[in-house]
C-alpha cells in the first residue's frame, strides 16, 4: 500500500477511474457548495478527514491523468441526476479536472483489442472504460504508474496483470 | 365575457404545483445561497464572470415547470412575490458587477500584478528544488485572475491536490487584506463595494427565504396540502386496483 505522507519524494502519475473522481466532486459539492440531497450518493468519502486523505494521496503524485471513456462515463452518471442541477455538477467536474491539472488521454477501441491476445476478452469482460485504464498503465509504464478506483474486479485484473492499483477505500481509511 | 377568477379549492392541483414545483425548489436553493454567503463564497468564477451557484431566482426552476412559475407570480394569491424575485436578480446583478469590477481593479494595479510575479517567481524557485510545489506553466497566466477569484470568494484554504495549494498558502498572508490595505493597489473603493454587495444580497435572500417559507406554510394550511408531494407506495395501490373489476 502507498504511503500518503507528503515526503520530498513524489510519485510521477496517477491514472484516475470514474469512482474517486466521483466521490471527489460530490464531497466538495456537498460540502463547499450545500448539495446536501447528492450526500447519499456519497459511499467512501464521508467526511473532512477522508476527503483530505484523498486529497493528499492525489498530491503526492506529479501528474494525474484519466481516459476519455472515464469523462464518459460521469456523462452518464450526471444524466441519471435531476436535470436542473446537472450543469452545476458539469461545473463541479469541470472545475475538479482544471484545479488539479488532469491530463485526458483517448485509447482507441482498436488499441484495446490489441492489447495482447486477450484483449477482446478483456474488453468483453471489463468494458471500455475499464480496459482504457489499464491502455493508459501500459502505456505510460516507465512512470509507474498507480490506478485508483472504486471498482474491485478491476483491481483484481489490474492485479493479474501487474500494474499498480489502489481501490479508493484504502485510500480513504489509512493513517498518516 | 371572461368569467370572474374564482380562488383556488380546496387540494388544488394549481396549488400543489406551486409549492412543489416553484416554492420547494426556491427555499431549497436560497438556503444553499445563504450557506454559501455566510462563508463570504459567491462562488464568482473569473471564467465566466458570474455567480456559479448563486443564480437569477426563475434559473432555479425547471425549464418544464417555468408555466406554473409564470402562473405563481401573475397570481394575485402570491402578490409582491414578482418585486421581491426582481430585488433578488438586482442584488445578483450588482454582486457580479462588484466581484467584477474588483477582479478588474486588480488586474489593472501594477502593484499587484508585480507582486503577483515577484510572488511565482519566487515559488517556481522552490518548485525547482522542491516537489512539493507544483508547477505547471499555465500559472504563469491564469495566477493572479485565480488569486483574485480567491480574494473575491474569500478562500481561506483549497484542497491539497489543487495546482495553486502549495502556492496559496505560501503567499495568502500577502494578498488577502483589510480593505485599507487594498487603498495600495487603488481598490479599497472596489473592494468596500463588493462587500457591500455581498452583505446586501444575504440580508435580501434571508428575507425572501423567510417570505417564501411563511407563504409555502399559509398555502398549505389554506388549501390542505402537504408541503411535498408524498410518495405513492405503489405496491400497495396495484393489490387495491387488483379488487376493482
Amino acid at each position: 500500500m502507498p504511503s500518503s505522507s507528503r515526503t520530498t519524494d513524489k510519485r510521477k502519475l496517477l491514472i484516475l477511474d470514474t469512482g474517486p473522481i466521483r466521490e471527489m466532486v460530490t464531497f466538495r459539492a456537498v460540502e463547499l457548495y450545500g448539495f446536501e440531497r447528492l450526500r447519499d450518493d456519497l459511499q467512501l468519502i464521508r467526511d473532512t478527514d477522508s476527503y483530505g486523505r484523498c486529497s493528499r494521496f492525489i498530491a503526492s503524485f506529479t501528474r494525474k491523468t484519466t481516459s476519455a471513456s472515464v469523462v464518459a462515463e460521469l456523462n452518464y452518471w450526471i444524466r441519471k441526476t435531476e436535470p436542473s442541477g446537472q450543469e452545476r455538477l458539469w461545473i463541479r467536474v469541470y472545475e475538479e479536472f482544471r484545479e488539479m491539472a488532469m491530463d485526458e488521454e483517448v485509447v482507441r477501441l482498436v488499441e484495446m483489442a490489441s492489447l495482447g491476445e486477450t484483449g477482446l476478452a478483456l474488453l468483453t469482460r471489463l468494458g471500455p472504460v475499464d480496459v482504457s485504464l489499464m491502455g493508459l498503465a501500459r502505456l505510460h509504464a516507465k512512470d509507474g504508474p498507480l490506478l485508483l478506483t472504486t471498482d474491485d474486479a478491476l483491481c483484481r485484473e489490474c492485479e493479474r496483470a501487474r500494474v499498480h492499483a489502489s481501490h479508493l477505500r484504502d485510500v480513504t481509511l489509512m493513517v498518516r | 365575457m371572461v368569467p370572474d377568477v374564482a380562488a383556488p379549492p380546496q387540494h388544488s392541483k394549481r396549488v400543489e404545483a406551486w409549492v412543489y414545483a416553484v416554492l420547494n425548489p426556491l427555499i431549497e436553493n436560497l438556503g444553499r445561497e445563504i450557506f454559501l454567503l455566510s462563508k463570504g463564497n459567491l462562488s464568482w468564477r473569473f471564467y465566466s464572470r458570474k455567480c456559479e451557484y448563486i443564480h437569477p431566482t426563475s434559473d432555479y426552476i425547471g425549464i418544464s415547470q417555468r408555466p406554473n412559475y409564470e402562473d405563481f407570480i401573475a397570481d394575485p394569491l402570491n402578490q409582491g412575490f414578482r418585486e421581491k424575485f426582481e430585488g433578488h436578480d438586482r442584488a445578483l446583478t450588482r454582486l457580479e458587477s462588484s466581484a467584477s469590477r474588483f477582479s478588474d481593479g486588480l488586474m489593472r494595479s501594477n502593484l499587484f500584478l508585480k507582486q503577483m510575479k515577484d510572488s511565482l517567481e519566487e515559488y517556481e524557485s522552490n518548485a525547482g528544488t522542491n516537489p512539493l510545489y507544483p508547477y505547471n506553466e499555465s500559472m504563469r497566466e491564469s495566477l493572479p485572475r485565480a488569486v483574485a477569484e480567491f480574494l473575491v470568494n474569500r478562500i481561506d484554504v483549497l484542497p491539497d491536490h489543487y495546482m495553486t495549494q502549495k502556492f496559496w498558502e505560501e503567499y495568502r498572508g500577502k494578498f488577502d487584506l483589510s480593505a485599507q490595505d487594498f487603498e495600495a493597489y487603488g481598490q479599497r473603493q472596489s473592494f468596500q463595494g463588493l462587500a457591500e454587495a455581498r452583505a446586501a444580497h444575504k440580508d435580501f435572500s434571508d428575507k425572501l427565504l423567510h417570505d417564501l417559507v411563511s407563504h409555502r406554510q399559509l398555502l398549505c394550511r389554506t388549501y390542505d396540502i402537504p408541503a411535498a408531494p408524498i410518495p405513492v407506495n405503489r405496491s400497495v395501490s396495484h393489490r387495491a386496483d387488483a379488487f376493482i373489476v
